[in-house]
């Protein structure tokens, strides 16, 4: 009963924490905004190249509150410290702080800094936000749930990070195109994303047939997502003779390692024989398949499909990426790319994961960012007394 | 071989079956001893280890039910009762749980058998178990063997079910330990004793489902016929496996079938016991025996030796005597004591002995009277013939004197011529008797045989082609390359005279005299046949009998020399002979006369119609 009763506030929050936290009290100035990242930033030179992508979004994240503004292409413009903050200090790789700049044109931020603690695995964010030791972290989907049993605030985006499993072209299984069409739609076929969403991301996700999330494109439900097991089993007999299908993941990933084991049962159950590696490093020639995250790159989706290919088939091999759609095209031009791509079985969608936040109970007027886009820090302020209405506030 | 030789001999290989016997019946029986120990060794541990999987089971099966019977697990069986509940929640809390009760395997089953969280297999859920919710009573049941699906492959569990019922939806605890290495290295084994575990999880024999409690067993192929014989038959068997050509490195391993619920056979457990200690154990004793057996060879061996002796003493006085007896010694006695067989025999021999001597002292006594009559009979003959004429002559004499006769002095002078002429007969009668008792001993030369006999031949030719006389043909068979034999030529010479003149008077009418030599046991043989008259069995008897003669005129002095001057040279000699037919004597020389003297007993052989 109570844990009927957790899911269903977590249910309730995570709706509105979708929404933008509001509140209907006068915004107060002043406090520290205390920023947990995973990210282990050696620094924030832009000469220094990042590797990883989770220190490489958290650049940017930190560019964006330092800088004063962003190019179309991506990069920031203005000196550091011309944005809404400034650096205090500085230890590579460890802590940061940010102070807040009085003369930022936009208007002095709310808070008076931000202490940034890095390399915080998703264990230490997590009992952070229990303890109240943080005031916001990046969270595992997966966690998120549990993470509100606990009484941690979550915030999350809607699904906007595509996991998919994608055929890689130089090997085996994808070198006869009809061949690995028909294993990659037997095992697209043989997967139930229903119940990777509802147990593996403990219902928080969407299970994905299309490349854009229904709330993107609006025509995700057209593509079908529902597992067909005796089809799937039909469709492997016809590959002769019967290969052994090798499927990468991420070691360091828990939701890819969980979706790779689950898929390696639903393959199992349909007769077809899969295996599940770990890549740490992504790199591996021994593999046939690959668990990979595309994120959303922009709110539009034509712009969103571009980035969600280019991510997934770096070099167009599929012939996917080479023709980029342009921003303005219509509808039925996004629907026709992802029912190509889709029809192809190079790239067999899984499920949508949304970007969760863990927030403290003084963190107000958060809003989740919409893909593309950077968190709001300069607008959030800290509620120092009036935490017994948090959740009523939002 | 001797005699003690033989007698040694048979006390050895007697000893030897013997202790054989002794040492074949003692290591059968200590082998059989030690299997016995060592089966019921097996039977202990064997007992052991079923008394530890039961005790595991119930531990298991009491550890499935005190989960069943928590709050958290009432909870969710209250929870997943209820309509359209929320299953995913609960999809991590298999690994809590069975963390906390230290289970390898946990499942949560829901009512319709679909899994709701897997500790072995955690991203099974969904999937259904359908056996769970077959109907059985799963408390009575208690532990069982399965084979479990987890995402390392299927496993082999010691597993156990509780259900918790809330209304009427059952929820279901499976879980289980893992029988494995752990398992295995959890069992308590001497140290000459080991356990393996073939988990029968695949459709045919895998050798790395062999493993012992460090991992898959080393030459676990080696089981393979006896898994798949206990697959076909699931009882417990025991078999025996060498891993070497030393048996110390053998294994005699008891093979205890482990079967599931259906009785399908999920795995075997191997107690094996090492034959190390056995073997050691029997070669010591084996060496023991051995040890024991070769002082008693040698203790036997010296008392056989004693025995033989002992036994065969008496005996060997016994040959020994009788070889003297034989070589002429007639006055050998053997002095044994006792009144055994051997004894017996040795009084028998002394009075045979006794008996001999006394015959012999009688014998030449007779032979010695034969002798002295025949003797007096021949120089009454030889001197009768000179005297008779001497006695005429004086007669003559007598008469003519008493006549006065103008002849007498003729008469005279004829007479005396005559009386002279017998007075020489007499001498030349008293001469060849002298010669026969002055018979020289002989000078060994060497000497060529053949070429004596050759030069006999030629002194007699004139004589074998006489004028008034048949004629005689000499054949002579003198084999090549005759040994040169140590002999006094002068006398052989005369001894081969003697035998042709014997045969020249054997054949009055003529014949062939065929003289032959041969080598004849290192030494030469020399064979004389005439075609004559033969002689008869009575007269070969006597031939070498000095002055016996079967002719009119002869002293009976010729073949006595000859048998004289043969035995002077250690030789033989003997007479063949049938009547009408002609006579062989055959002599045989020996290379080198032997310095001792001894008696050559002659032998008088008689052709087949004779007999």
């Amino acid at each position: 009963m109570l844990r009927r009763l957790a899911a269903t506030s977590v249910c309730l929050t995570v709706l509105f924490a979708a929404l933008p936290a509001r509140t209907a009290r006068r915004p107060q100035y002043g406090g520290t905004l205390r920023l947990d990242m995973g990210a282990d930033l050696a620094s924030l030179d832009p000469a220094v190249a990042t590797t990883a992508s989770e220190e490489s979004a958290a650049k940017i994240q930190i560019d964006s509150l330092i800088y004063e503004g962003r190019n179309p292409d991506g990069s920031f413009n203005g000196a550091p410290g011309s944005g809404p903050f400034k650096i205090l200090s500085w230890e590579p790789g460890k802590r940061a702080t940010l102070q807040a700049n009085e003369n930022y044109n936009q208007g002095r931020p709310f808070v008076d800094s931000i202490a940034i603690t890095m390399a915080r695995s998703v264990r230490d964010r997590l009992l952070d936000l229990e303890l109240n030791k943080a005031d916001l972290a990046e969270i595992p989907a997966q966690d998120a749930r549990q993470s509100a049993e606990r009484g941690v605030r979550i915030s999350q985006s809607p699904p906007d990070e595509l996991l998919a499993l994608v055929f890689l072209d130089d090997r085996p299984a994808a070198s006869d195109g009809r061949a690995r069409e028909i294993i990659g739609q037997s095992i697209s076929l043989a997967i139930d994303r229903s119940a990777i969403t509802t147990f593996l991301l403990q219902k928080v996700g969407e299970p994905a047939g299309a490349l854009l999330p229904q709330w993107s494109s609006g025509t995700s439900f057209l593509f079908s997502t529902s597992a067909d097991v005796p089809r799937a089993k039909e469709l492997w007999s016809q590959i002769t003779p019967s290969r052994n299908i090798v499927l990468g993941y991420d070691s360091a990933d828990a939701l890819e390692q969980s979706v790779a084991e689950r898929i390696v049962v639903n393959a199992k159950e349909a007769g077809i024989s899969l295996k599940a590696v770990a890549d740490a490093t992504n790199k591996s020639t021994n593999v046939d398949a690959r668990l990979m995250r595309a994120p959303m790159i922009s709110p539009n989706p034509a712009t969103a499909l571009n980035g969600i290919l280019q991510t997934l088939d770096p070099l167009g091999r599929g012939g996917f990426s080479a023709k980029p759609l342009r921003e303005s095209s219509s509808a039925q031009e996004i629907y026709g790319r992802e029912r190509a791509v889709v029809d192809a079985f190079r790239i067999v969608p899984l499920v949508w994961i949304p970007r969760v936040y863990g927030l403290s109970a003084r963190v107000r007027n958060w809003a989740a960012p919409a893909p593309g886009q950077t968190w709001p820090l300069a607008d959030v302020w800290l509620d120092t007394d009036g935490k017994s209405s948090d959740l009523k506030d939002q | 071989m001797t005699f003690r030789s033989k007698l040694f001999l048979n006390f050895i290989i007697a000893l030897l079956l013997a202790v054989g016997l002794v040492a074949a019946g003692v290591t059968m029986v200590t082998r059989r001893v030690f299997d016995e120990l060592k089966r019921e060794h097996t039977d202990a541990m064997v007992a052991q280890f079923q008394r530890e999987f039961e005790r595991r089971g119930q531990d298991v099966a009491h550890r499935v039910k005190a989960i069943a019977e928590e709050e958290a697990t009432t909870r969710m069986a209250v929870d997943l009762s209820r309509p359209n509940a929320d299953v995913s929640v609960y999809v991590h809390d298999a690994h809590g749980v069975s963390g906390s009760h230290q289970l390898d395997f946990l499942d949560f089953v829901g009512n319709d058998g679909a899994i709701i969280s897997s500790q072995e297999y955690p991203a099974r859920f969904g999937y259904k178990l359908t056996w769970v919710t077959q109907p059985d009573d799963w408390a009575a049941r208690g532990a069982f063997l399965m084979k479990v699906e987890t995402d390392q492959g299927p496993a082999l569990g010691l597993m156990a079910v509780s259900a918790v019922r809330v209304g009427d939806r059952d929820l279901y605890v499976v879980g289980g330990e893992r029988l494995g290495e752990a398992f295995l290295k959890s069992l308590v084994l001497p140290a000459d004793m080991r356990a393996l575990l073939y988990l029968n999880l695949d459709p045919e024999f895998q050798e790395p489902n062999l493993i012992d409690e460090k991992g898959p067993a080393p030459d676990g192929d080696r089981f393979q016929a006896l898994v798949e014989k206990i697959e076909a038959d699931p009882v417990e068997q025991t078999e025996k496996i060498s891993w070497g050509f030393d048996p110390s490195n053998a294994e005699v391993f008891h093979a205890l079938p482990l079967v599931g619920r259906q009785k399908e056979l999920l795995g075997v457990l191997f107690v094996g016991s090492s034959q190390r200690t056995v073997v050691s154990l029997e070669r010591r004793i084996r060496w023991l025996a051995l040890g024991v057996a070769a002082v008693g060879l040698l203790l036997g061996l010296l008392l056989s030796w004693w025995g033989a002796a002992r036994v065969t003493r008496p005996v060997q006085k016994l040959s020994a005597a009788a070889r003297e007896v034989s070589q002429g010694n007639w006055n050998a006695r053997v002095d044994v004591r006792g009144n055994d067989e051997i004894g017996q025999l040795a009084k028998s021999f002394n009075q045979m002995t006794t008996q001999l001597v006394e015959q012999r002292e009688r014998l030449v006594q007779i032979e010695r009277v034969a002798a002295w009559r025949e003797l007096a009979r021949r120089l009454a003959h030889e001197l009768k013939n000179p005297l008779f004429p001497l006695q005429t002559t004086v007669e003559n004499l007598q008469r003519a004197r008493e006549q006065n006769s103008a002849q007498f002095d003729e008469v005279f002078r004829e007479s005396t011529g005559i009386m002279l002429g017998e007075i020489d007969n007499l001498k030349a009668i008293v001469s060849r008797f002298s010669d026969f008792a002055k018979m020289p001993q002989p000078e060994l030369a060497p000497v060529n045989l053949n070429e004596i006999i050759r030069n006999v031949v030629k002194l007699f030719e004139a004589q074998f082609n006489a004028v008034g006389r048949p004629p005689i043909t000499p054949e002579l068979h003198l084999e090549e390359n005759l040994p040169i034999i140590q002999a006094d030529a002068t006398l052989l010479h005369r001894a081969v005279e003697n035998l042709i003149l014997n045969a020249m008077d054997a054949m009055p009418a003529g014949g062939v005299l065929m003289l032959r030599t041969q080598t004849h046991e290192g030494g030469v043989s020399l064979e004389v046949s005439d075609t004559g008259t033969g002689l008869t069995p009575e007269e070969s008897e006597r031939i070498f009998t000095p002055y016996y003669t079967s002719k009119q005129h002869g002293s009976g002095l010729g073949l006595a020399i000859v048998q004289a001057i043969v035995a002077d040279h250690r030789g033989r000699i003997s007479v063949e002979s049938e009547s009408g037919v002609g006579t062989s004597f055959h002599v045989e020389l020996p290379a080198r006369p032997p310095h001792k003297p001894h008696v050559f007993p002659i032998v008088f052989e008689k052709k087949a119609d004779e007999a």
